[in-house]
């Protein structure tokens, strides 16, 4: 399979820090690639870059083969790290809104998808509370057939309860032709999704490979290679 | 792009009707209270001020909805979608300038149904009508112009205080700009009005010389009608004319301040 991702010597500086230190990754199609590092290691930086949020010092980055722009935008699938709904809206509006914008919006995975996070259309997104917000970004997320899924800790901030019902949703609504990125800090929760893994520090990358090869070769999971790496 | 407009008006349309609804009630109720104390001399600036008001509190709202995009957390949403960074500003003013007519259409037109039913009209629509002449209605499109190169003006300098200063997030910082860039191109178009003395007669579509307009004056007064302290529109002698300098520099600015903002917005923002 090709690259759905191609990064080049990217860089990214805020004043005199360095976010993003003349990183290079290829992320190839249906792969869930996951992008580990503490916090301040550079993770939303990347993703911000890849969505057209940020802009880069320096480097190049392709996505199915085009600069991050307006067709980018309309293939990639993003969940930022924060409620980004318009407060205004009700669940319906927001469903609407999607549908919209996203011509790969899929209505029907997006009901069921509700049905299993236990939202109801008629909600007001002002009045949801931080778990229910994250289930719902999730789901607009999930229900787009997307050549692309950024999702930027999807499990950060909520409780154990709807972090299982978000790490089965992403499971159970992943397009196998698709490829997915996902950062978190909360690796041994959600290691199990990862075909491929890259560890972060300071803007680089440490380590990168295949999970399962590198929990071969290292005789450890993938949360016990993390806390070896950033010495937790 | 009008998919966005779309939900433009949806996140906003809440907002103006509640205006729309408070500015009908304070008109009705202050027309009542005149009429009964028999005083209909206050009628005409109250109702001004009443329209002032109602379009000001709506043009805030406009300007921070847009501040909201660039400071706050729904602009990932909004610049996220597949949309260029013009579509979006051009759906946003577009709305903007539809609440901002249909303001001041449904107040005039108000207050025209709330005088006809406490005095008695003995004129006819033709006399109504004579009120738009050629005066009225050139001063009317400049001030319309000028309101718009004023709203775009204002996103540019957000833009521009967005992506100052390494995309710092200065409060106040957008203001500073826009005074300084409106100070600018105040005194530019002042300049060109006197650069160029060439103004368009809007009776006749004549182009005549500043001096031809003096000369007018020589027998009647002169009316000016100026945008930042430039003379852009002048009455004499029964006729009107429109500086074609400033009028030309006035649109080039809109159109360059909205492609700028359009261009940071796509192009520069750190969010």
């Amino acid at each position: 399979m090709g690259n759905l991702v191609e990064i080049k010597g990217l860089s990214k500086n805020y004043l005199s820090k360095k976010a993003l230190n003349n990183l290079s990754l290829d992320i190839e199609s249906g792969k869930v690639v996951g992008i580990l590092g503490p916090n301040g290691s550079g993770k939303t930086t990347l993703i911000k870059i890849l969505t057209g949020l940020l802009r880069q010092s320096k480097g190049e980055v392709f996505i199915d083969g085009h600069n991050v722009g307006v067709y980018t935008k309309s293939i990639v699938s993003y969940l930022p790290d924060r409620n980004f709904l318009y407060n205004w809206m009700t669940i319906d509006d927001a469903f609407k809104f999607y549908k919209d914008f996203y011509s790969d919006f899929d209505e029907n995975r997006g009901e069921k998808l509700l049905d299993f996070m236990k939202l109801e259309k008629n909600m007001k997104i002002s009045s949801l509370s931080k778990g229910m917000n994250e289930k719902l970004n999730l789901t607009l997320v999930l229900s787009r057939r997307a050549k692309l899924y950024i999702l930027d800790e999807p499990i950060a901030g909520v409780d154990p309860v709807a972090r299982d019902k978000i790490l089965d949703a992403i499971i159970n609504n992943y397009n196998e032709s698709s490829s997915m990125i996902i950062t978190t800090h909360l690796v041994r929760d959600m290691e199990s999704l990862f075909d491929e893994v890259v560890f972060l520090r300071e803007g680089e990358i440490l380590l990168k490979g295949n999970a399962e090869a590198l929990r071969e070769e290292k005789g450890k999971s993938i949360d016990e290679i993390y806390k070896e790496v950033f010495g937790e | 792009m009008g998919r966005y407009m779309k939900y433009e008006i949806k996140g906003s349309y809440k907002f103006i009707l509640g205006v729309l609804a408070i500015v009908l009630i304070l008109t009705t109720v202050f027309y009542s209270y005149q009429f009964k104390q028999s005083n209909m001399g206050a009628i005409g600036g109250v109702a001004y001020l009443i329209m002032f008001v109602a379009l000001f509190a709506a043009f805030l709202y406009i300007v921070d909805s847009f501040k909201k995009e660039l400071y706050e957390d729904r602009g990932y949403l909004t610049f996220t979608l597949p949309l260029t960074g013009n579509q979006i500003l051009g759906s946003k003013l577009l709305v903007a300038l539809m609440w901002f007519i249909i303001l001041g259409v449904v107040i005039l037109l108000y207050n025209g149904f709330m005088l006809s039913r406490f005095i008695e009209f003995d004129i006819s629509f033709r006399e109504i009508f004579s009120v738009f002449n050629t005066e009225t209605v050139a001063v009317g499109m400049t001030m319309f112009i000028s309101g718009v190169v004023t709203l775009i003006l204002i996103y540019f300098s957000m833009a521009l205080g967005r992506v100052t200063f390494r995309n710092k997030k200065i409060g106040g910082m957008w203001f500073a700009i826009f005074l300084i860039l409106n100070g600018l191109i105040g005194y530019t178009t002042l300049k060109i009005t006197k650069a160029v003395p060439y103004y368009l007669d809007l009776n006749s579509f004549k182009v005549v010389t500043q001096r031809a307009i003096e000369q007018l004056s020589m027998l009647e007064s002169m009316n000016f009608m100026s945008i930042n302290s430039a003379s852009v529109i002048v009455s004499a002698g029964g006729r009107t004319f429109m500086n074609i300098g400033s009028l030309i520099y006035t649109i080039f600015i809109g159109v360059a301040t909205f492609l700028g903002t359009g261009y940071l917005i796509e192009n520069k923002i750190d969010l």
